[in-house]
């Protein structure tokens, strides 16, 4: 059981190039916090400099209130579990699982009953005597798990450790480390690059860019109020429309122009700092819905109409610009044809164009 | 298609004879090794008949007079010693110089490959001198001549093979509490097996079959089973005991392919491994 803080981190590689310019965070004790991001973000590197596989150049990195800057990985009491598994080849599921108790030098009965009942519950028992080659990707992930449980760590790290597996087994396995985090109550940081994974998962999530946090917040925050352009695109599939356009102001209120149409917002936004600047406009695409009753709303030309079964996913082009919806599947739409949709205006984004942060939601 | 059609067909027939041409000399010295030692530079391709064949005789004579055994039990010694000492330091070196990427370790790897390319002739004198200003010209010491002479191929062979060992893995075994000689011997040494018992059998075979350098360090006065035999059977006047020759050869042959044999399954899977993964 720990917290983890870092203060001020600084990761500079030896050729110069510096992945993380200033990290402040603090992830609390049992949390299960997912550090999410487009590759190269260094959601993997403040992963490693966690476990101690990455030393960190600068700033401070608590564990608990032990600063491990200079603790060698062993001594951190995290386990880790790795994308491509990283189990020993040479060894048995059982070995693999007890080589880091045997290390300790724990007694063989307790390495036995605690290799034992973590095999029990990712249910491994019956492939316990078999080498990783001879397992499939979800057994040699579960096993990978079963090798982390089995030291009882203050921390548990997780990287990327779904993204070898089918899309099938990967729904499966998400809810069982899920439920393995509230059986363990321990510290949780994993690292993905599947908003999915993130959202279904964290009690927190953590998204970076460029080696920078964007936002920290519990999934229905980052989704209903994200921070920036970024952040609102990154979470949610399909992502977020964008509409970039002018704020203007008249006798009835805040409009957003863009090309020849205007899109009026809710009389409780009032983003006057903005009155006639460039802003963008975000919206849901299950925030668009099919105007039937001729009312307030937007004419788009359907590009493509993808039945996903519940609902359909309508790609189409409004004032120029790419637009998705998410109807109900019991509508009828053609491709080529225009529709009209009404926005929930309740629930509009606005960011700034050139900064790109939220100026009111 | 077509091309490996033709190709499937002609395998056969030459592999057969490439296989035949070089069982034959083995061949000959097994037969010839029964046949009197008059008989043998005459008619050396003819199998003994009641006049040519002398039973044992010529093993008897071989082992009585050549101190095969003393040789051979120092041939085991050496071949032994060097083969383990340069299977460890050479797998550790070879872990080292792929994991630790510093200019240092990149000149270190093309010493050892360019180390494979010098003859041995073009530094036999220098090195002989060298060895025994060093006090290393006897068994124990001809044992670190060899590790310097089998370095560079299975340096060459194991950072191959160590390159396609994920890095995870050993950070997987440093988290697990390994120390560095720990993560060495549990976790990466294992790993490496197949490509070291190839490094082991491709070394233990040139050093048991090596007349040159014993001759030239250890000198006649301690034998190994190439110099042994090639010594012992020589008499006056560059006369030679072929028969003792023939029955000493078959009996420095027996072991090393024996050794083969029984693990000429690793060497295929070893060379295969660094081929694919390398």
């Amino acid at each position: 059981m720990a917290t983890i803080t870092f203060k001020n981190v600084v990761k500079t590689y030896e050729d110069g190039v510096t992945v993380i310019p200033d990290l402040n965070l603090e992830i609390k004790d049992k949390e299960f916090i997912i550090l999410v991001g487009p590759s190269g973000c260094g959601k993997s590197t403040t992963l490693r400099m966690i476990a101690g596989l990455e030393e960190v150049s600068k700033g401070e990195l608590y564990i608990g209130d032990r600063l491990v800057n200079k603790v060698a990985p062993k001594d951190r009491d995290i386990a880790m579990v790795f994308q491509s598994y990283a189990l020993y080849p040479h060894m048995t599921v059982y070995k693999n699982m007890a080589f880091g108790l045997t290390l300790r030098k724990v007694p063989k009965k307790v390495i036995d009953e605690k290799v034992r009942a973590a095999a029990k519950i990712l249910d491994i028992e019956k492939y316990l005597n078999r080498k990783p080659k001879a397992l499939s990707g979800g057994q040699r992930q579960r096993v990978a798990l079963g090798r982390a449980m089995v030291r009882d760590p203050a921390v548990f790290l997780l990287d990327e450790p779904l993204s070898n597996l089918d899309a099938k087994l990967r729904t499966e396995m998400r809810s069982q480390i899920t439920k393995l985090h509230q059986r363990l109550q321990t510290t949780f940081v994993y690292v993905t690059h599947d908003q999915t994974e993130a959202m279904t998962m964290a009690d927190r999530i953590v998204v970076m860019k460029d080696g920078i946090i964007n936002q920290v917040d519990t999934p229905q925050e980052l989704y209903n109020h994200p921070c920036n352009v970024f952040v609102a695109g990154f979470i949610g599939s399909p992502q977020m429309n964008f509409l970039e356009g002018r704020l203007k102001k008249d006798e009835k209120g805040y409009f957003v122009k863009i090309g020849y149409s205007i899109i009026r917002l809710p009389e409780r936004m009032k983003p006057s700092a903005y009155e006639e600047e460039r802003v963008i406009l975000g919206i849901r695409p299950e925030d668009l819905n099919l105007d039937k009753n001729n009312g307030d709303s937007i004419e788009v030309k359907v590009e493509l109409a993808e039945m996903m079964g519940s609902e359909i996913y309508v790609y189409s082009t409004f004032e120029g610009k790419k637009i998705i919806a998410r109807i109900d599947s019991s509508e009828k739409i053609e491709n080529g044809e225009n529709i009209r949709l009404t926005l929930d205006t309740q629930k509009l984004h606005i960011f700034n164009a050139q900064t790109e942060e939220l100026i009111c939601d | 298609m077509k091309k490996t059609k033709i190709s499937s067909i002609l395998t056969p027939p030459i592999l057969t004879v490439l296989a035949v041409l070089f069982v034959i000399p083995i061949l000959l010295v097994f037969i010839n090794s029964f046949k009197s030692k008059f008989y043998i530079i005459g008619t050396p391709f003819e199998l003994p008949d009641k006049e040519t064949f002398v039973g044992l005789s010529n093993y008897i004579k071989g082992l009585s007079t050549s101190g095969f055994f003393e040789a051979f039990l120092r041939s085991v010694f050496i071949t032994v010693g060097s083969v383990i000492l340069i299977v460890i330091c050479t797998s550790m070196t070879a872990w080292y110089i792929t994991r630790v990427k510093t200019v240092f370790t990149k000149m270190l790897y093309y010493l050892f490959v360019f180390s494979m390319v010098v003859p041995f002739q073009m530094v036999m004198y220098t090195m002989t001198f060298t060895v025994t200003s060093l006090n290393l010209d006897n068994p124990v010491g001809i044992i670190f001549v060899y590790l310097g002479f089998g370095a560079g191929l299975s340096v060459f062979m194991l950072s191959g093979f160590v390159k396609s060992v994920p890095n995870e893995i050993e950070e997987a075994a440093m988290i697990d509490g390994c120390t560095p000689l720990q993560t060495f011997f549990r976790v990466v040494f294992p790993i490496l097996k197949p490509t070291a018992i190839t490094v082991a059998i491709l070394n233990a075979m040139w050093i048991w079959n090596d007349y040159l350098l014993p001759y030239l360090i250890l000198g006649t006065g301690q034998k190994t089973v190439p110099v042994a035999i090639q010594i012992s059977m020589q008499g006056a006047y560059g006369s030679v005991d072929w028969g003792g020759f023939m029955a000493m050869l078959v009996l420095a042959i027996i072991p090393i392919i024996v050794f083969y044999l029984s693990s000429q399954k690793y060497i295929i899977k070893g060379v295969v491994a660094g081929a694919v993964k390398g």
